[in-house]
C-alpha cells in the first residue's frame, strides 16, 4: 500500500510545520479527551496523618477526593448533558446509546492514529465527522457554547485537511 | 501537648496537666479506629439505667468488640424488660435488676458499670460501683449538686478505679482534630475574642407512659418520686436533674473549657420558666462567661432554648481575629470561616485539616450597608465519623481499662468543667455576676 515510513523532507517549510502543529494539537486533543472520559473524582477515606507521616493520635479518618482512571469510570458526556440528551425526542436512544458507547474509544483511536500519522487524511475526516455528529446533539439540546467550541475543532480539522499534502513524519503516506 | 489557647495563671495547672496528660497518653496508643480486630476476653458490663440515654449507650455498646453486657438495672420494669428483650435479640442473655445494691451483691465478676440514671442517682450509683471494684462510665452531668459531683471524684481517688464522665465530644475525632489541629497547631481563628454555643429545641410534650406499665406508688416513693410524671420527666425537677443548662449545656460549656484550656473567671446569666408551667427548671437561658486568656479576654455566650428550634440548631463556635471555627456533633452544622485578611490556609488544606468550599456567586445588591464585611470564605472539616457519637468515648473507656489509653474525660477533669455549669445555674438563680474560683475537690 504505502511506504513504511515517510522520509523527512529535505527542508521543513512553513506549510509542513503548520500541518505538523495542527496534527499534533488535534491528535493530543482527541487522545486526552478520550482518556478523560475514563476518569472520575472519587472520595476515599484515609487516616489523617501527622507531620511525621504517622496517623493522628485522634484516630481521625478524613475524606480525600482523588481523580482516578479506569474502564469502570467511563462516561461519554457529563451526567447533566446525558440527561438532556435522553430527554431530547429527536435523539432516539437507538442512536445515542451506541454513539456514546463508542465516543471515548473513538477519540482515543483517532487521536493515536493522527499522532502516529496513520491514514492521516481519513483519520482527520473521521475526526471531523465525529465532532460534527456530536455538534448535532448539542444543537438539539441548546448547548450553544458547546456548539461553538466544537465548531472551532471542526474548523481546525478542515484546515488540516487542506494542508494534508504537506504531511511528514507519518507512518503512512495517505 | 499544650492546650490550644495558652492559659494564664498557675491556679489552673491541675486542670491543664490533666488534659495534657490524656492527650500525650492517647498519642502513645494505637488509633481508636483500629480497635476491633482483636479477640480478647470480653469485659463484662452492667448497664444501670435504661431510659432514653441508657438505650443510646446500649446501642453503641452493641457495636463495640470485646465487651459484653451481662446485667441490666432499671427501677421501671417496663423499660428493663424492653432492654432485656433488645439484648436477647442481639444474642445477649442478661440478668435484670431493679436495684443497684442487689445487682452488685449478686454479680461478682463484673469489670465495669455504665451509669445512665437520672442525675441525682449518679453519685450514689457510681460510688457504690467504684467501691465494689468496678470501673465506671457515668453519664454527665456528674450530679445535680456540686457536692454530689465532688463525692464521685473522691470515690474515684479512694478506690483507684477509673471513672469516665460522658462528655463524649472529648473522644470524637472531629472535635479532637478541631481542638488539637485547627486551634492548637494551625491557630486558625488567630486571637480568640469570643465564643458562642447553643442548643435550641422546639417545644415538646412531657413524656408519658402506658398506664398499665406505671411503677407502683411504693416503688416510686422508695426512690423519691412523688408520681409517675415526675419519674418520666425528671430532667425538669430540681431534686433529680439540673435543667437545660445541665442536660444540653453541659456538653457545650465543657467544649468552651476544653478548647480554651481553662475555666472562665466570671459568669452572668438570665433564664426563666417562660412557657412550661409544670416544670421547676427554667425553659430558656442565656449565659455569658469571661475567659481571661493569655492573649486577652474572650467572652463566651451560651444559650439553650427549649421553646424554639430556630437559630441554627446546636453547635459550638470559636471566633477570632482571623477566622471562626463552628463545630457541631452534626457534621452538616460544622463550618470554618476565614477572614479576608487572614494568612493563607493552604498549608492546612494540604495537610487535610480543612477542605475549601466553593465560593458562592456574588449577589448584586446584597450589600445594603457600606460597613458590612464581605462574606467570608468557608471551609469544611473533612474528618468523618463512621461510628455512633458515643462509641468513641466508650471505646476510650474500655481502652483505658485495658491499660492502653488514658481516659479522655476522667471525673476530676469533668468536675472542673462542670463546676462552670453549676456556677451558670447559680447566676440564673441569683441574677448576679458570679465569680468562678478554682474548685476544690
Amino acid at each position: 500500500m504505502s511506504a513504511p515510513l515517510t522520509p523527512p523532507a529535505a527542508g521543513l517549510g512553513g506549510p509542513t510545520l503548520a500541518f505538523l502543529v495542527l496534527r499534533l494539537w488535534l491528535g493530543l486533543r482527541a487522545l486526552v479527551a478520550g482518556v478523560e472520559k475514563f476518569s472520575a473524582r472519587v472520595t476515599i477515606q484515609e487516616p489523617l496523618l501527622g507531620a511525621d507521616g504517622a496517623p493522628d493520635p485522634s484516630g481521625a479518618i478524613v475524606e480525600i477526593e482523588k481523580k482516578v482512571y479506569g474502564i469502570s469510570h467511563y462516561h461519554a458526556v457529563p451526567d447533566t448533558l446525558a440527561t438532556k440528551f435522553a430527554e431530547e425526542p429527536l435523539l432516539p436512544q437507538l442512536l445515542t446509546r451506541p454513539f456514546f458507547a463508542g465516543l471515548g474509544p473513538a477519540l482515543l483511536v483517532l487521536g493515536l492514529l493522527l499522532l502516529l500519522g496513520v491514514a492521516t487524511r481519513w483519520t482527520l475526516f473521521a475526526m471531523g465527522a465525529l465532532y460534527t455528529f456530536l455538534t448535532i446533539g448539542l444543537m438539539l439540546i441548546g448547548q450553544d457554547a458547546g456548539v461553538s467550541w466544537l465548531a472551532i475543532h471542526v474548523g481546525l480539522v478542515a484546515l488540516a485537511l487542506t494542508l494534508a499534502e504537506h504531511n511528514r513524519l507519518a507512518l503512512t503516506r495517505a | 501537648m499544650n492546650p490550644p489557647v495558652p492559659a494564664s495563671g498557675l491556679s489552673r495547672r491541675r486542670f491543664l496537666s490533666g488534659s495534657a496528660g490524656a492527650a500525650l497518653a492517647l498519642a502513645a496508643t494505637p488509633p481508636l479506629f483500629s480497635i476491633g480486630a482483636s479477640a480478647e476476653k470480653p469485659l463484662r458490663l452492667a448497664v444501670i439505667g435504661f431510659g432514653a440515654q441508657g438505650r443510646v449507650l446500649v446501642e453503641a455498646l452493641l457495636k463495640v468488640p470485646d465487651v459484653r453486657i451481662v446485667a441490666l438495672c432499671d427501677i421501671w420494669d417496663y423499660a428493663r424488660v424492653y432492654g432485656e428483650r433488645l439484648l436477647k435479640s442481639n444474642g445477649l442473655e442478661v440478668a435484670g435488676y431493679r436495684d443497684v445494691e442487689e445487682l452488685l451483691a449478686k454479680e461478682k465478676d463484673l469489670d465495669a458499670a455504665i451509669v445512665a440514671t437520672p442525675d441525682v442517682f449518679h453519685a450514689p450509683n457510681t460510688i457504690a460501683c467504684l467501691r465494689a471494684g468496678l470501673h465506671v462510665y457515668c453519664e454527665k452531668m456528674m450530679s445535680n449538686t456540686v457536692e454530689g459531683a465532688r463525692s464521685m471524684v473522691q470515690a474515684m481517688r479512694e478506690t483507684g478505679r477509673l471513672l469516665q464522665i460522658g462528655h463524649q465530644r472529648r473522644s470524637n475525632p472531629r472535635y479532637l482534630v478541631a481542638r488539637d489541629r485547627l486551634l492548637g497547631e494551625a491557630r486558625l481563628p488567630g486571637r480568640i475574642t469570643a465564643a458562642q454555643a447553643q442548643w435550641n429545641r422546639a417545644v415538646s410534650e412531657d413524656l408519658g407512659w402506658p398506664k398499665k406499665a406505671a411503677i407502683p406508688a411504693d416503688v416510686l416513693a422508695h426512690y423519691g418520686y412523688p408520681d409517675m410524671h415526675t419519674f418520666r420527666n425528671w430532667r425538669w425537677f430540681k431534686k433529680f436533674g439540673g435543667g437545660p443548662l445541665s442536660d444540653l449545656g453541659a456538653h457545650q460549656i465543657d467544649i468552651f473549657n476544653w478548647f480554651l484550656g481553662r475555666l472562665p473567671s466570671t459568669v452572668v446569666a438570665s433564664g426563666g420558666s417562660d412557657y412550661y408551667k409544670n416544670h421547676e427548671w427554667f425553659d430558656n437561658a442565656m449565659v455569658v462567661y469571661e475567659f481571661p486568656l493569655a492573649e486577652g479576654t474572650a467572652r463566651a455566650f451560651y444559650q439553650v432554648q427549649t421553646t424554639t428550634s430556630s437559630g441554627g440548631g446546636y453547635f459550638e463556635q470559636f471566633m477570632g481575629t482571623e477566622g471562626t471555627l463552628r463545630i457541631s456533633e452534626n457534621p452538616s452544622l460544622t463550618t470554618i470561616y476565614r477572614e479576608a485578611h487572614a494568612p493563607s490556609w493552604e498549608e492546612w488544606v494540604r495537610k487535610n485539616y480543612l477542605r475549601a468550599n466553593a465560593a458562592p456567586a456574588p449577589e448584586p445588591g446584597a450589600k445594603v450597608d457600606a460597613r458590612e464585611t464581605a462574606a467570608l470564605a468557608t471551609y469544611r472539616l473533612p474528618v468523618v465519623t463512621n461510628k455512633a457519637i458515643h462509641q468513641y468515648h466508650l471505646e476510650n473507656f474500655f481502652q483505658a481499662i485495658r491499660g492502653r489509653a488514658k481516659l479522655n474525660c476522667p471525673a476530676d477533669e469533668a468536675f472542673h468543667s462542670e463546676y462552670a455549669i453549676f456556677k451558670a445555674i447559680e447566676a440564673v438563680e441569683t441574677r448576679r455576676l458570679v465569680t468562678i474560683d478554682e474548685p476544690v475537690v
